[in-house]
């Protein structure tokens, strides 16, 4: 199984602010790979920014280990930003952290230690591995 | 990796001198002289060598062919004496039926599928010694819309893949109507274009039935182990059959639909059904009554408001003022 990289559906909306949504989860022997979709509000005349910050990192529930952001597609590393045109817009984005185990787990993805509603901070994010499908091409 | 033009046209001199039974087993020496002399060009023992060596490389690098070098007779010869590097003959009509396909085909978009094909028909033509016509140095006759580009397009292999194979898909999409982002997995029975645009139909497990999805919208498609849920032949039939366009309005139940038409726009549905279903009654001062029995689409919709006041809706209640509602947000 774990030269497997497995695919889990999530579709998890952030609270209290629900314009991000953690789309899926990538379990790879390499890396882990988390998908998400940001939609622009009209908090802001042209929808803001989005950026992820360096430190940001997964945790496992009951392991102190931190699992670091290694990499991201579509939106910048702070101090970069990314800035929308309109807050019409929106945003497909990926992370890559180290490779955490392909087993059942509940975890937290970090961006600040203590956040506020615009970070991009989640907590109980539920792997089930029973619910996991193996990728059989991965398309960039 | 594709086989260059000039390289094809050596291969053919080649394959003619291995299949010459007057002059049995070439030399190097004979072979280099014989695309000089066919093809007027210079050339050299060290590329005809490479050449042989292609020609041995299995399809589709190569043609498979049966070279062999025979040390007694110091030539070289086909193992198999039938062997040809060209499995088909074509005659001078076939090849200009197939230089007119290739420019339409091109013309069309110049997509990867004419892309393929293109390659494909090249190395076709080259084993008869033939060029693809040049189509961009010569005066442009046909011009269509273009398929090739937008954002999405580069899934169109994956997606046609999956289609063929019967295989599940899960992708991020992101619908424009709710604005909502969701991790979607189909298992995809057809691609479609309309109007310039394409779209994968499947059944989605999100929603428990067929839908269709843009690949404008489609990010990061990636192909899953899972059994395939197949759709029941009629469902797909009326799915894809019974809707102008591609997005069916909320229940996607076939209906008649009744529009009245001034006389020029009455002319447009004359000359061009828009559906199989389509009946055109013409009245007395060029005015028509048009019924459709179809699955009323975001598509129809839009047609009918193209028209403006040139078309009214009549039937059903619920399209009407459907239609009404879209213009009342159209004026806005």
């Amino acid at each position: 199984m774990r030269d497997k990289t497995l695919l889990l559906e999530l579709n998890i909306i952030r609270r209290p602010n629900t314009n991000l949504v953690v789309l899926r989860a990538l379990l790879d022997k390499e890396y882990t790979r988390i998908d998400f979709g940001y939609i622009a509000t009209n908090h802001f005349i042209k929808g803001g920014w989005i950026r992820i910050a360096a430190e940001t990192y997964l945790k496992i529930h009951g392991d102190d280990q931190k699992y670091k952001l290694t990499h991201a597609d579509n939106i910048p590393i702070a101090p970069d930003h990314f800035n929308f045109q309109s807050n019409k817009d929106w945003q497909f984005f990926s992370l890559y952290f180290d490779p955490i185990p392909q087993k059942n787990m509940m975890i937290d993805i970090i961006e600040a230690e203590n956040p506020d509603a615009n970070d991009f901070n989640y907590y109980g994010i539920e792997l089930n591995i029973e619910n996991a499908v193996e990728i059989l091409n991965i398309h960039y | 990796m594709p086989i260059n033009k000039s390289a094809y046209r050596r291969y053919k001199v080649i394959d003619s001198c291995l299949r010459n039974k007057m002059k049995k087993y070439p030399t190097m020496q004979e072979l280099v002289e014989a695309i000089q002399e066919k093809l007027d060009i210079s050339t050299t023992p060290n590329t005809v060598e490479k050449d042989l060596k292609a020609m041995k490389l299995p399809a589709p690098d190569g043609f498979d062919a049966p070279i062999n070098y025979d040390s007694s007779k110091r030539g070289y010869e086909y193992l198999d004496p039938d062997f040809s590097i060209s499995g088909v003959s074509l005659n001078s009509y076939d090849i200009d039926a197939i230089k007119e396909a290739i420019e339409i085909i091109s013309s069309i978009g110049g997509s990867r599928v004419s892309e393929k094909f293109s390659h494909a028909v090249e190395k076709m033509l080259s084993s008869v010694q033939e060029d693809l016509p040049k189509s961009d140095r010569e005066r442009k006759i046909i011009q269509s819309e273009s398929i090739s580009s937008g954002r999405g397009f580069e899934h169109f292999d994956l997606f046609f893949s999956a289609c063929r194979e019967r295989i599940p898909v899960n992708f991020a999409h992101y619908s424009y109507t709710n604005r909502t982002f969701k991790s979607i997995t189909i298992h995809p029975i057809i691609l479609k274009e309309f109007e310039n645009r394409w779209y994968v139909i499947g059944y989605s497990e999100l929603h428990n039935s067929l839908r269709t999805f843009g690949f404008d919208r489609i990010y990061s498609p990636l192909t899953i182990r899972k059994e395939f849920i197949d759709t029941p032949n009629k469902i797909k039939e009326e799915y894809l059959n019974d809707v102008y366009g591609v997005y069916p309005l909320r229940d996607g139940k076939k209906e008649k639909i009744i529009i009245h038409t001034r006389p020029l726009i009455s002319n447009y549905f004359r000359s061009h059904k828009v559906h199989d279903s389509q009946e055109v009654k013409i009245l007395e001062r060029g005015d028509a009554i048009i019924t459709f029995n179809l699955v009323p689409s975001m598509e129809l919709v839009r047609l009918f408001l193209s028209y403006g006041n040139q078309l009214v809706v009549k039937q059903p209640k619920r399209l009407v003022d459907y239609i009404e509602q879209n213009r009342d947000e159209n004026a806005r």
